[in-house]
Order: structure tokens, then C-alpha cells, then sequence
């Protein structure tokens, strides 16, 4: 099963959409360096609906207390309503605990058409 | 109890409250902070507003001195009341938050002054004395640099196991504080932390003591998760924290709380790399007095909770109102494995200073 869930143009890098794939309900992200990502749009936790969110970046981990360093922006996808922390270019692990993650799909580019696949 | 029972416990009682008078300290104190005692009855600031919570105030009415001093104040009636009937392997003394040096909310001179005569008299009337003894460094927190030298002075004694924090109303995870972690960690000395005088009702009294001295364990609470959340353990990854005096059943609470709200806000401490409930499992122990009344079931479904069975050591508080027995106070029937550790094992793997004592048993 593959479909067309949206255009190249539609996304600039760090944006993301909502679309549809089969029945299900998917959040479709580019990340910073125009990769397209493709996940289920509902939050792991309790069902957020993801593309209402907001990608962007995050402190990355750090061994000196107090230090923030601001990185991956556009490649964080942060939930509406707790605003847990995925990566989109990780496979949708969260940060805080990277054996959870986001339902994935394979995403391929096939001249103007971003296409989800099974 | 009989003697022959009681010898079997082989307890390491992480709470014992020795009491310096004033006047004991006065030989180890230099001028001009003798003569505010001796001349000016200096005396420390306390803020609570009840006067007896039970028969003989906040202590055991049959452990005043028979010559009248307080509980507390005299090794060999300590002796004849509690080690040597018990059959104390160890016992970890904790001071009588008064003086407290670290408590002061100024004149942190004095308070730097009195937290050195307390642990010179600490080693020479208690720790010096009795084998079984083992204490605490006091210092004046206030001042970070005057704690660290204290440290340096007296913490290398071998039977100095920890540095004693009170719970006040300072939060003493914050990186101003850090160079006495780093200080004890190079000692080979731990954290105990033992409330004093928490302002639990919204950094206010209550009108009762009952209300006062039922949420102290939210005192307990607020400095775990200050001490995780400002990184400590990340920065000192040696370093442990006893928490003493405020029980534990208040973790699984906490810890299930902490590790939900880490998951949201993960963003604002980078610093911390792993779930707060694997740094209080790695890092701290918490004495079991008070206990609640339990069953056996209440009992191992705390423990269950916790995560580990590991992380809990008993303690008596001796010579306090509200001490518990190692006798009566757990309940019943609990495995004879379950209670060497929490008389003893948990202790001896915490201290780095009583790992002597480790490979006896
Ligand atoms: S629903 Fe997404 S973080 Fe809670």
C-alpha cells in the first residue's frame, strides 16, 4: 500500500502538516535538512493530536548543570498538550526515554510527491 | 527483650541524637565567640511555637540523665540505655539541631566557629570513646568556603561518615552549595540531611504541632527533588544522600511523580541524563523512623514501590519521643534477609567509611 500524502512544496524544512494514510490520521515533518518524516498523529502518551504541536529544537543533554545548548531545530516534535519531546529524525524516540517512541512510517519522494508506503 | 536476642540484630541505628550543652563547647571555642556564651548567654534561634509535644518535651522521658542533664547528653548512660542492650553494631550520630550551625540565618562567623567545636567535641566525647560510635561533620553551609575548610579539617577521620545538612528552608542543590558536595566526595564522606525546623505550611507554623510534624516528610520531599532536579548527583556521581528522620514511604509517591514530570519537562535540565527514580535508587537511602504501623503486606507493598529493597536503613532516633523500637517498630514476620539489610546491610553498602565492616557476615 502506498498513497501521496502531500507535496515537496508543501513543507519547508522545520514544518510539518497533518494528512491522511489509509484510515489513519499521520503528521508529516521535514526536518531541518529537508528530509521528509511521516508519523501517526496521535501522541503516544494520551492521543494528542501531534500536528497541532510544534517542531522544533531542544537543549541536548549535557554533563554541566545549568549549560542549555539549543540544538536540532526543526527536528523536534513537541506534543500540544504535555509537550514531550520526539525526534523526528531518530525513528520518533522520545528524549526523556528513547525505548518509547512515535508510530513510524517509510517515506519515499518521488518527484513532486511525498509518498507514505507499507 | 532479652539480651540473647538482642545480639542478634547486629543493627547499624543511622540516627542517634547526641546532645552538646553549650558549655561542653566551650573549651573547643577560641575568643571572641566563647564570650558570647559565657558573657552574653548566646543562644541559637529556634522558631517553633509549641512547647511539649509528649511527656518529657521532644525527647524520652526515661532517657534524661540521671543526673539530670538532657537525653542525650552522656555517652555512658547512652550505653547502658541503648547500645549495649540493643547490641548496636554501629551507631551514626546526627547532633541535636541544636547548635545547628547551618541553620543560622546569619552570623554564619559563629555558626562556622560553633560547627568546629562541635566536631572537635563530637570526636574526643563520643566518637573517640566507643567503637561502635560513628558521626557526622557539622559545618556552617551558609558559607560554602568556611564548609569546605571544615571538611578538609576533620573529614578525613575515619569514623566522620557523612556531612549533615539541615532541612530548613534552604535548597542546598542549588550550584552555590556544590564545593561541599565536591568537598565530601573527595572525602569519601556522604550527605545526611535531617530536618530541623521546616516551615511545611506555606513557609509558615500551623497552629498545632500534630500538623507541624505530619508533613514533615514534604520538607523531605522538597529537598529530594530540589538535590535531583539541580543535577547533584550528575556532577558528583560518588556522592549519596541519607535522608534522615522522614521515613519512606513518601517515595513511591515521589519518585513516580518526578519520573512523569521528567518526561514533560525533561527541556529544563539537560543536565539530568536518566530517570529521577534510577539517581534516588542510586544515590539515596532513607531511615526508616518514623514508622508508620504496618502490616507485613503494607509493608512489602512499599518496599515494592520503591523499586528496591536496598535504598532503607532502620534508625531509632534515640533519644526522641517519638523513637522506634528495632524490636517492635517494623511488622511482624518479615523475612530474615529483608531485615539484615534494612538493620544493616543497606547501611554498610551506603557508608564508604564502614565498608570495613562489609565481608564480616
Ligand atoms: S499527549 Fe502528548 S505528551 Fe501527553
Amino acid at each position: 500500500m502506498q498513497e501521496v500524502v502531500c507535496q515537496k512544496d508543501d513543507l519547508q524544512p522545520g514544518e510539518m502538516m497533518e494528512s491522511t494514510f489509509g484510515r489513519h490520521s499521520i503528521v508529516v515533518c521535514r526536518s531541518s535538512n529537508g528530509e521528509y518524516y511521516a508519523f501517526m498523529n496521535r501522541c503516544i502518551h494520551q492521543g494528542a493530536p501531534l500536528s497541532k504541536g510544534k517542531l522544533c529544537g531542544a537543549p541536548e543533554p549535557t554533563d554541566n548543570v545549568g549549560e542549555y545548548n539549543f540544538v536540532k531545530e526543526g527536528d523536534i516534535l513537541r506534543c500540544p498538550w504535555h509537550g514531550r519531546e520526539f525526534d523526528i529524525t531518530n525513528k520518533g524516540c522520545m528524549l526523556a526515554n528513547e525505548k518509547l517512541k512515535l508510530k513510524d512510517f517509510k517515506v519515499m519522494v518521488e518527484e513532486d510527491n511525498v509518498i507514505v508506503y507499507k | 527483650m532479652s539480651q540473647k536476642q538482642a545480639t542478634k540484630l547486629h543493627l547499624i541505628d543511622t540516627d542517634i541524637h547526641e546532645r552538646a550543652q553549650y558549655k561542653d563547647l566551650l573549651p573547643y571555642l577560641e575568643q571572641p565567640y566563647k564570650r558570647y556564651i559565657t558573657d552574653n548567654h548566646w543562644l541559637q534561634e529556634k522558631h517553633m511555637p509549641y512547647t511539649q509535644p509528649s511527656v518529657a518535651g521532644v525527647d524520652r522521658a526515661d532517657a534524661r540523665v540521671p543526673d539530670g542533664r538532657p537525653a542525650g547528653s552522656d555517652l555512658s548512660f547512652m550505653q547502658e540505655q541503648l547500645l549495649d542492650p540493643i547490641g548496636h553494631d554501629v551507631g551514626i550520630l546526627t547532633g541535636a539541631l541544636d547548635p545547628s550551625p547551618s541553620s543560622m540565618h546569619g552570623w554564619y562567623e559563629m555558626a562556622t566557629a560553633l560547627a568546629s567545636a562541635y566536631n572537635d567535641w563530637q570526636i574526643d566525647t563520643w566518637l573517640d570513646q566507643d567503637e561502635r560510635l560513628y558521626g557526622s561533620v557539622h559545618i556552617a553551609a551558609q558559607d560554602p568556603q568556611s564548609a569546605v575548610k571544615e571538611i578538609e579539617r576533620v573529614g578525613s577521620h575515619p569514623k566522620m561518615v557523612q556531612v549533615l545538612l539541615p532541612i530548613d528552608d534552604q535548597l542546598w542543590g542549588e550550584p552555590f552549595y556544590h564545593p561541599i558536595f565536591e568537598a565530601a566526595e573527595r572525602h569519601e564522606l556522604m550527605i545526611g540531611m535531617h530536618h530541623n525546623e521546616p516551615p511545611v505550611y506555606y513557609g509558615k507554623w500551623p497552629r498545632y504541632f500534630i500538623e507541624w510534624h505530619t508533613l514533615i516528610p514534604t520538607a523531605h520531599m522538597n529537598i529530594v527533588t530540589n538535590m535531583v532536579f539541580n543535577g547533584v548527583f550528575e556532577k558528583f556521581p560518588r556522592l549519596k544522600l541519607m535522608m534522615i528522620e522522614g521515613g519512606f514511604t513518601h517515595m513511591p509517591f515521589l519518585m513516580r511523580k518526578m519520573d512523569q514530570q521528567y518526561k514533560d519537562l525533561r527541556h529544563e535540565v539537560p543536565w539530568l541524563k536518566r530517570k529521577p527514580s534510577d539517581v534516588i535508587r542510586e544515590h539515596m537511602c532513607f531511615t526508616t523512623q518514623p514508622l508508620e504501623e504496618m502490616t507485613k503486606k503494607e509493608f512489602m507493598q512499599v518496599m515494592e514501590q520503591m523499586g528496591s529493597d536496598e535504598i532503607v536503613s532502620f534508625s531509632t532516633d534515640y533519644p526522641h519521643w517519638d523513637y522506634d523500637s528495632p524490636f517492635d517498630a517494623l511488622p511482624p514476620g518479615l523475612d530474615e534477609d529483608l531485615k539484615r539489610k534494612l538493620f544493616s546491610e543497606n547501611a554498610k553498602a551506603f557508608y564508604p567509611k564502614l565498608k570495613h565492616l562489609r565481608k564480616e557476615r
